[in-house]
């Protein structure tokens, strides 16, 4: 038998929650100290996308979707979060050396607070979004609601790669380079720059499982068609995403004892 | 019970892996999983028993590798025992690893409040404190500097001062004490002594013996991972001292 138990520990809830706020700050400060540019850099690199693929897209081979910009930017900005926030959450147990040998430390807090620290920049983006939104017409209304909805989906689904990816790495240390690969790959297999809607069968009954695919299906119906995004597959993300969690939060937990050792 | 730390039949397991064993998973993959499994285990630390009540003061001697850090990370909840139990009551501070979540191009007031709720504290009990931190620290005029413009020495007499003011039931002390220079060590020394006074149970690694004698009640005697003397300090820290001189090391008992 073995055990450890802490007991007559006050206020634990209330420090976590500090933990999470007073690291996630320190991310996001330290990320804009010296830049001159300040916040703007966490918007550079998405418009740079954007730009490149608008040209690629709508000028060089023409994909002939309406809103094309608005388009790419909504599917941009939340692949942005998702990818950023998996290949920064590979790292975060391994570049947390100090964190993890501290007494009292509640490991299972640092992949999330790497999302969360994503989740800023995706928020701060959306004002930039909003501008295209309403150049193009938009007009915001009830629908507006689902979007924190859809957020809160993305996050789970997000969190639960990013539990999987850390507690591989500290393992084997080649973990976020085949992730950089995977997520490179798949971006093209993710409706961000095309439209799932225009492709032929039996292609387009297989990319709709795609859980991201789903995601940013709800993002843009929300966003560009001003209608409640379909429930049903958003509904399944987000139910899969927690399974996923469960199991990759309990994984964790298991070998997290032993991270002291193997960093 | 009542024990703040209450160690039971303890021990801690270390693994030994092969020496060709796969770190990424193309060589796992091309070499096979069969290797991932540590060769061997061997021991750290094994049936440590402790009782210390309220109060006192426990210092841990011993070679290098005699298992008292680990003994120290253990109670401290950083990895867990692979057999026996250990209870702890009330908050642990401690000063083991100093300095954790500083950032180098965070000013010194930042620093303080990561560091802080880092060490256990909320953001209303790092604010409350901040002032007495920044004066026992004595870096008034340098705290909105970036960590980067400080020396080695400063930024160690900051880690150490938010470390000491978390108020802790339970202090965690491994051989940091070397910080920061003699005016500031007797401060450091003058801070755990009056959070002595004040209750609070005290655990420290120090290869420093004339330390153990001066503040501790009681010491523990370390050897390959086992309790070679745990009694009161006059008592064992002569027969350590002893032992060292001969340079007759038992290592039976490690066996």
């Amino acid at each position: 038998m073995n055990r450890y138990q802490v007991r007559h520990q006050s206020n634990t809830w209330r420090h976590k929650y500090d933990l999470v706020c007073v690291l996630v700050a320190r991310d996001f400060k330290l990320r804009y100290k010296r830049s001159i540019l300040g916040i703007a850099w966490s918007l550079l690199v998405p418009l740079a996308q954007l730009v490149v693929l608008y040209v690629v897209f709508s000028g060089m081979v023409p994909l002939n979707i309406p809103h094309y910009t608005t388009f790419l930017f909504t599917g941009i900005l939340p692949w942005t979060w998702l990818q950023a926030s998996l290949l920064v959450s590979a790292m975060t147990v391994v570049d947390n050396r100090d964190l993890v040998k501290q007494v009292g430390f509640p490991l299972p807090l640092l992949p999330v607070v790497t999302v969360l620290s994503h989740l800023v920049h995706f928020l701060l983006a959306l004002p930039i979004l909003a501008v295209f939104l309403v150049n193009d017409g938009y007009r915001p209304n009830a629908s507006l609601a689902a979007l924190p909805l859809i957020i809160l989906v993305q996050f789970l689904f997000v969190s639960s790669l990013a539990y999987i990816v850390a507690t591989l790495q500290v393992r084997f240390r080649d973990t976020q380079y085949l992730l950089g690969i995977a997520l490179f790959l798949f971006f093209y297999l993710t409706p961000v720059f095309w439209d799932v809607n225009a492709v032929p069968e039996p292609y387009h009954s297989i990319m709709l499982m795609n859980p991201v695919a789903m995601i940013l299906d709800g993002y843009r119906a929300v966003l560009m068609r001003g209608v409640w995004p379909e429930p049903f597959p958003l509904l399944g993300v987000a139910g899969l995403s927690v399974i996923v969690l469960t199991l990759a939060c309990t994984a964790f937990n298991l070998v997290r004892h032993r991270f002291v050792e193997e960093l | 019970m009542g024990f703040p730390i209450f160690v039971k039949g303890v021990g801690k397991k270390y693994r030994r892996y092969h020496t060709d064993t796969p770190g990424t998973i193309h060589e796992a993959l091309l070499r096979g999983f069969r290797k991932l499994l540590p060769a061997e285990h061997f021991w750290g630390l094994r049936e440590v028993n402790l009782q210390i009540s309220a109060g006192k003061t426990v210092g841990v001697v011993g070679r290098n590798g005699a298992g008292k850090s680990t003994l120290l990370r253990l109670i401290g909840g950083v990895g867990r025992p692979d057999e026996g139990l250990i209870e702890i009551e009330g908050r642990i501070g401690a000063l083991l690893n100093l300095g954790a979540g500083f950032h180098p191009e965070m000013s010194g007031r930042e620093n303080i409040l990561v560091n802080g709720v880092v060490g256990g504290l909320t953001k209303k009990e790092v604010r409350e404190r901040f002032d007495t931190i920044v004066e026992f620290s004595e870096l008034h005029d340098f705290i909105d500097s970036p960590l980067r413009c400080y020396s080695s020495g400063m930024q160690m007499r900051l880690a150490f001062s938010i470390a000491i003011h978390s108020a802790p039931k339970i202090l965690l002390i491994d051989e940091v004490l070397a910080v920061g220079d003699v005016a500031f060590q007797h401060k450091c020394l003058e801070r755990i002594r009056q959070l002595k006074t004040g209750g609070c149970t005290i655990v420290m690694v120090t290869h420093d013996t004339g330390m153990v004698q001066a503040l501790c009640e009681d010491a523990l005697w370390l050897q390959g991972g086992r309790v070679a003397a745990y009694g009161p300090t006059n008592d064992v820290i002569p027969r350590y001292l002893a032992e060292a001189e001969t340079g007759v090391w038992s290592h039976s008992a490690v066996k």
